[in-house]
């Protein structure tokens, strides 16, 4: 039998392992061209996705809900003791809620006032969480949403409340969201309300760490962490989360967004900031059509000496 | 009942491709959307594995290598690195354990667990040497004695639900007079 295969490898052999030897030159190029000249790979990456997910979904739709409920199914067995905790929850979110209309109005009122502007331009597309990224190593999420309904990478997105992440890689009918807790996430964000600098990156925790802050005994655990609008990819302003200590002593950023159900996010479609260019001059530069007016003759006498006066005393 | 006809070869293809994409439809469910402390086997690398060192006519190379380069597209891996580590080492076991011979299981087990730390390895060796950012180390150990802890189980199903075990020197011989 030794001699039957022996002979068997002598005709498929060789033309096996030139298969083999093709595939593995062609995957090592394919790495390396992805090491090189990573956007382009990125942009095939997108496009096999938006070819290959959408297909899934008519499927995942009902096992993620499925899924779901089963997981659900533990609460529902203590359903009237949530129901009580729930009642008392919402008395308490009435009060807040008229609390919170009245600050709104009273807002509103101090914005007109002071006749700021909101940006009109900030408008949001919200689209659909399809899948996650499918690895633990990786920490991002694909949306319904693509090219098509004018997604553009660098967007933001955001649940309800805080910052999710940005999108980066666009396909037709999707677009994946690198989410704040990815490690090759960094955000620039202010701390409020010392005000200070800071680089949300993350570190494939739940909670990203804070980096790069000027002055750490200035930060309080609890304090507001927003985005700084640095580097013109987001606009400034939106909720990231409260800082937090951890064991270690490090500051991290507990997230505002509920990163345990991520449904439905929305994207805001940033048209980017206006750079400010020039450094601004201490005069105004004089336009050109100021000529500089011919000296009256007749009243040259009559007014020379009354400038003279003036100036003696002003001085 | 071993499958030697070409239509049943065909038809294992498939089933390997199909259970492929089962597994990374499961994977890209959006269940689970906060960081993890613990990594799921590669079922993927655990089942070419399995399938090569018992039908390797089952799992040609280039069935591999696809299958493997769209899971690294879609899981966000970098592209080719992991294809072609997992390609090279489904052609060792290959080379190492011929499809007809009788290797007690622990012995193939123990040559499986090799080739998974060396393949991990290798990939964040390289990876390091290109720097690129590479997941935690801790996460990365998880996922290998996951997926050399699952192997065995992966085995089983195989042999037992879909038919995938060893021939007989039989068997052997009549796949070998056709090919």
């Amino acid at each position: 039998m030794a001699k039957d295969r022996s002979q068997r490898e002598d005709y498929a052999g060789p033309l096996k392992r030139l298969l083999v030897g093709i595939l593995v030159l062609f995957l090592a190029v394919v790495f390396i061209v992805w090491r090189i000249d990573s956007p382009r790979v990125e942009r095939f990456r997108a496009q096999v996705v938006d070819a290959v997910v959408p297909n899934m979904q008519w499927a995942m739709v009902p096992v993620t809900g499925i899924v779901n409920l089963v997981r659900d199914f533990q609460s529902y067995q203590r359903l009237s003791e949530q129901n009580q905790e729930l009642r008392s929850e919402l008395r308490q979110m009435r009060a807040w809620k008229e609390a919170a209309l009245q600050l709104e109005q009273e807002n509103a009122r101090l914005l007109d006032l002071n006749n700021v502007r909101l940006d009109p331009q900030l408008t949001y597309v919200t689209g659909v969480v399809v899948a996650d990224s499918g690895s633990p190593f990786r920490q991002s999420v694909l949306l319904n949403v693509g090219a098509r309904d004018g997604i553009r990478d660098g967007w933001a997105a955001m649940d309800g409340i805080g910052l999710v992440g940005r999108i980066s890689g666009t396909g037709l009918k999707t677009a994946r969201i690198i989410l704040l807790t990815d490690a090759a996430s960094a955000v620039p964000a202010t701390l409020q309300p010392s005000g200070q600098t800071a680089l949300v990156s993350g570190d494939n925790t739940a909670a990203p760490l804070l980096n790069f802050v000027e002055n750490p005994e200035m930060v309080r655990p609890g304090d507001r962490v927003v985005t700084s609008g640095d580097g013109h990819v987001f606009p400034p302003g939106l909720l990231i989360g409260q800082v937090a200590q951890d064991k270690a002593g490090r500051l991290r950023v507990r997230l505002s967004a509920d990163y345990e159900r991520l449904e439905f996010l929305r994207v805001l479609r940033h048209q980017g900031s206006v750079p400010i260019s020039d450094p601004g001059a201490l005069i105004a530069p004089v336009p050109d059509d100021m000529i500089p007016l011919p000296r009256p003759d007749t009243l040259l006498d009559g007014v020379l000496p009354e400038a003279a006066g003036d100036e003696a005393e002003n001085g | 009942m071993a499958k030697t006809t070409p239509a049943a070869i065909w038809l294992m293809r498939a089933i390997f491709v199909g259970l492929a994409l089962v597994i990374m439809f499961f994977h890209l469910l959006p269940l689970d959307t906060t960081p993890r402390r613990w990594a799921p086997p590669d079922l993927l690398l655990a089942m070419a594995l399995a399938w090569t060192a018992r039908r390797a006519d089952f799992v040609p190379p280039l069935l591999i290598a696809a299958v493997m380069l769209l899971a690294d597209l879609l899981f966000q891996r970098p592209p080719g690195l992991w294809a072609l580590l997992v390609l090279l080492a489904c052609e060792f076991i290959r080379s190492r354990l011929p499809a007809s011979r009788e290797t007690p299981f622990l012995g193939e087990w123990f040559a499986v667990s090799v080739v998974i730390i060396a393949i991990a390895l290798l990939n964040r060796v390289i990876l390091g040497m290109l720097a690129v950012e590479q997941a935690h180390i801790a996460l990365i150990l998880v996922q290998v004695i996951m997926t050399i802890a699952a192997y065995p189980v992966v085995v089983l199903l195989s042999q037992s639900v879909f038919g995938v075990r060893r021939l007989s020197p039989a068997d052997a011989e009549t796949l070998g007079a056709r090919l």
